[in-house]
């Protein structure tokens, strides 16, 4: 296959692919023809010449993989033309019990509510409908309760590669105690 | 909390007391924490515990629910609070606001994590992914592990379960007939023959089981087509009376095998 034409071969399997792909299933598109490390480069280029002449489109990593995304500042014009009136935005709540699922998964729902010192069934049913969070077994204590962790659709909602890259909550007293000093 | 400020102008409260929507008490106890400029490590529970419960008051002045959660940890302020007041002893060790403390310092990084996808959420959520999609069956589209969790698995087994069900509809039942018309004609000829007339609306309407009723009107019709029985009513809607017909049945004309014979002659 020719080198020169792999950028547009890439822009076209990242247009029709479902969810993000990785440079390595590309690899494998092309019968291992060219190696990973080469479309990984190319991705990479690709996005950023996609991101200087700004475009309608853009690449981003999320989720482990590469996808195809509007830029945010259309999304005005987007929704008007799709007839979306609003978004349900998410509760403080629902981003409370979302951000301790992230940093403590698996986690169980009294460990939630011990946390956060309110009930959160409710919210965390909303995030499941909205697949944010998933159960993943159940812990093996009394009672067994279901595990909680992040989905996919966190991944990319959030356009996070994966779930460690959100800021460490450590950091976060550190700062906490210098300030309070 | 975005609404904080908007509705402290038209709900008209104390000047200590605003009104806000928090996600539980570690949040209400973190705001008055905040709003009195104190450390997070040395919690003046005295008045912090006052300030809480006129939080609870007016909630409950203003007929908003107070989740129980609220009152337990206005319940468990007031304990630590006597405890404050009292002279520490030597027996007791460490402060008796630790555990506190390190509930309120877990929930801040919870919070403020939160804060951080609240930011995300604002713009990502105005994100959209390209819609293109290629002509594939839905049907056969390829799940990631990660995406299979108990939930699918248990939706997944519940749609099958009602598509069996929607392919394998319960067989009708046909339950056995509780009541035979040969028994109720034998009944009824039985009783025209000894009391020479009866009356059937009355006999009907005594019959709670309205199976028994059907039984007892299709065996007086067999009777008055066989003519072993006459029916007459004086006026209509009255009483039908039964009485005995020109001809006469043995034993024999009540056996269903027989009656065939009967119609043919």
């Amino acid at each position: 296959m020719n080198r020169e034409s792999l950028p547009a071969l890439i822009e076209a399997v990242i247009l029709t692919a479902r969810s993000p792909v990785t440079s390595e299933a590309i690899s494998m598109a092309t019968d291992r023809e060219i190696g990973e490390g080469e479309i990984e480069e190319a991705i990479v280029a690709l996005a950023a010449s996609w991101e200087e002449a700004e475009r309608g489109v853009r690449i981003e990593k999320a989720a482990g993989g590469w996808r195809c995304v509007t830029p945010a500042q259309f999304d005005h014009y987007l929704r008007t033309f799709h007839g979306i009136a609003s978004r349900q935005k998410l509760s403080q709540a629902a981003l409370e019990v979302m951000a301790i699922v992230a940093h403590r998964q698996p986690v169980t729902l009294p460990e939630i509510n011990f946390i956060r010192g309110a009930n959160s069934a409710a919210v965390t049913r909303t995030l499941l409908d909205r697949k944010l969070v998933r159960l993943a077994g159940r812990k093996k204590v009394v009672g067994k309760p279901f595990l909680y962790r992040t989905t996919k659709e966190f991944l990319l909602h959030f356009g996070l590669e994966k779930a460690e890259d959100l800021p460490d909550p450590e950091d976060l007293v550190e700062a906490e105690v210098i300030a309070d000093a | 909390m975005e609404v904080k400020p908007d509705l402290a102008e038209f709900v008209p409260l104390g000047p200590s007391v605003e009104l806000a929507f928090f996600c539980g008490p570690l949040d209400l106890l973190l705001h008055l924490i905040r709003k009195n400029e104190v450390s997070i490590y040395d919690i003046p529970i005295l008045s912090i515990c006052d300030q809480y419960n006129e939080h609870i008051r007016t909630m409950q002045e203003l007929d908003l629910e107070v989740a129980g959660e609220f009152l337990w940890m206005a319940a468990w302020l007031l304990q630590l609070k006597s405890k404050m007041l009292l002279p520490r002893t030597a027996t007791e060790e460490g402060d008796p606001r630790e555990e506190l403390v390190e509930r309120l310092l877990a929930y801040r990084r919870v919070k403020e994590l939160a804060s951080i996808l609240h930011d995300k959420d604002l713009v990502r959520q105005c994100i959209w992914p390209a819609g293109v999609i290629a002509d594939l069956d839905d049907e056969d589209i390829e799940l990631d592990w990660e995406e299979i969790d108990l939930r699918l698995l248990a939706e997944t087994y519940l749609h099958v379960m009602q598509r069996f069900a929607a392919a394998h509809p319960p067989p009708i039942q046909v339950l056995p007939l509780k009541y035979n018309v040969q028994d109720k004609m034998r009944e009824i000829y039985q009783q025209i023959t000894d009391d020479d007339l009866m009356p059937l609306t009355r006999h009907l309407n005594k019959r709670p089981d309205p199976e028994e009723v059907v039984v007892l009107i299709v065996a007086t019709l067999e009777l008055v087509r066989l003519g072993a029985a006459r029916a007459e009513q004086r006026a209509p809607f009255s009483e039908i009376y039964l009485r005995r017909g020109r001809r006469s049945l043995d034993e024999a004309s009540f056996d269903p095998n027989r009656r065939e014979d009967a119609d043919e002659s």
